[in-house]
């Protein structure tokens, strides 16, 4: 009779000799699969990023009331955001037109402390195409606007209406939109600012002091005070 | 107690002895191949086929069989050397041994040979007959010529031995017949019929369809090869019986025992 345990542990060994051969192809197919799950992963992130992109826009624009809570400038983002969906396909004729200063002026700076928000305002900020729309659009843009605010009173609308055509120097209408966004909420300090602004600059100057003022007086608002000094120093 | 291997294991001691011979479909066509050929006036008969393809149980079978028919005579092993063959020769043709201190005229065997033509046809079985020298060969062809003695040569098939074959008995071998290796069929039959011959019929059935193709993928068909394998199956089943039967499943032969036993006949390495 033979030793069987000597045996036994030969075909121990012969078992894992046999096996061998499966477990390095299940090893390579790991490494294969690892390596297109990675390499797919790449391209999804990269694909997933552009769809990220234009997600959040639409949901930037469409949905009007998630911004309504965190955002003052809603106004100002939605009027080019749409159009940006439109033309986001013609981006190369977009990329011929020249951008004027002017123009870059005209558009406010978003300032939205959400983090997810200013993302996409700065990618819009690097995508000059929305500001060739506001161009070609412009009259059209705050006409829109003006309608939306009087259709759903929105504090936003009324505050991107007043901001822009004081920027615009127009501030019969700034004073007007600032008023009226004033009317809405009183604790809206920017619409306040703005409509003081205007004051001083349709001459208007005590009348708007005693505003701020009196402003001041009930809030002791800092940033008022602020406005206060800059308006004594002269600065408008 | 007497394991129930030990008479399995039995079954499978390798011999060519008649009573062990199974009756398998290819092995009937090959003797009956072989009875009809020897009816016919041929000189030389070729019988090959690689070792274990049960060359010589075959010409024991004929023998056994014909002995009372014919006067044949079967040479199981081959002689050391020509005198020794031709005492064989001479006691088969003369019906008595060679006296003492005497030798054979090959000259004198071929007159001999020639006057019985006609008179005695002898048949003679040369089993494993690689192993004579081309002298011995020469003169067996020469024997063969005077049509008395009819030899029925069984070879091993290798290239070297083909080539024996060729070279010495191409112009005079007018039947040759080849034994193969069985198929998993085959084999699985000879299998069976070997255990059920001692009446096993259990333990014929422990061994199932997957068993038999890989004692067949083991063993090539080879007869002989299939006895080792065998034999080495049951004897470590007989272990197991006797010494750790909870290893053992008497319902089926496990896998882990036909590759031990493999590994144990060199079959498969680790």
């Amino acid at each position: 009779m033979y030793d069987i345990k000597i045996l036994e542990d030969n075909w121990e060994k012969y078992k894992i000799k046999k096996r061998k051969p499966w477990y390095i192809f299940i090893f390579f197919i790991l490494v294969v699969i690892g390596i297109i799950f990675i390499l797919l992963k790449s391209d999804f992130t990269f694909f997933s990023d552009d769809q990220n992109f234009f997600t959040k826009i639409n949901d930037f624009t469409i949905s009007k009331t998630k911004l309504n809570n965190n955002s003052k400038d809603y106004a100002l983002i939605n009027g080019p955001l749409n159009r940006l969906e439109l033309i986001e396909d013609t981006s190369k004729n977009i990329k011929k037109v020249d951008v004027s200063n002017d123009l870059l002026v005209d558009i406010p700076i978003l300032d939205i402390p959400d983090e997810s928000i200013s993302t996409q305002v700065d990618a819009l900020k690097r995508k000059k195409p929305h500001l060739n729309i506001i161009e070609s659009t412009n009259v059209k843009a705050y006409k829109d606007v003006e309608k939306r605010f009087y259709e759903s009173h929105d504090i936003d609308d009324g505050l991107f209406l007043a901001r822009s055509y004081y920027k615009k120097e127009n501030y019969k209408k700034s004073e007007y939109w600032s008023l009226q966004v004033n009317k809405l909420d009183t604790n809206v300090e920017e619409s306040l600012f703005i409509f003081v602004k205007s004051k001083i600059k349709l001459g208007h100057k005590n009348e708007a002091l005693g505003i701020l003022i009196s402003y001041i007086k009930k809030s002791n608002s800092k940033e008022a005070k602020n406005l206060l000094l800059h308006i004594n120093n002269n600065k408008f | 107690m007497k394991s129930r291997y030990a008479t399995a294991k039995n079954v499978f001691l390798d011999s060519i002895d008649i009573d062990d011979y199974i009756e398998l479909d290819s092995s009937v066509v090959t003797y009956q191949l072989l009875e009809q050929s020897i009816e016919k006036p041929l000189k030389m008969i070729l019988l090959f086929g690689k070792p274990g393809t049960g060359k010589s149980i075959l010409l024991n079978r004929l023998h056994k069989k014909l002995k009372q028919q014919k006067e044949i005579y079967y040479f199981d092993t081959p002689a050391a050397n020509e005198k020794e063959f031709f005492y064989k020769l001479f006691k088969v043709l003369a019906q008595q041994k060679l006296p003492n201190n005497t030798e054979i005229n090959f000259s004198a065997l071929i007159e001999f040979c020639q006057n019985l033509r006609g008179k005695r046809e002898i048949v003679i079985l040369l089993d494993e007959a690689q192993m004579y020298s081309a002298e011995i060969m020469e003169k067996i062809r020469l024997l063969s010529d005077t049509r008395t003695i009819k030899f029925v040569v069984s070879l091993h098939k290798t290239e070297d031995e083909d080539l024996i074959a060729k070279e010495h008995f191409q112009s005079r071998i007018w039947e040759v017949i080849e034994l193969r290796n069985a198929t998993n069929k085959e084999q699985t039959s000879y299998i069976h019929k070997k255990l059920l011959k001692k009446n096993l019929f259990e333990i014929a059935n422990s061994i199932k369809e997957k068993d038999m193709k890989l004692i067949h993928k083991f063993t090539k068909g080879n007869y002989r090869e299939c006895n080792k394998l065998m034999f080495t199956i049951f004897e470590i089943c007989e272990y197991y019986d006797k010494n750790e039967p909870a290893k053992i499943n008497y319902a089926k032969i496990p896998k882990k025992i036909i590759e031990m036993s493999a590994l144990k006949l060199g079959y498969i390495h680790v």
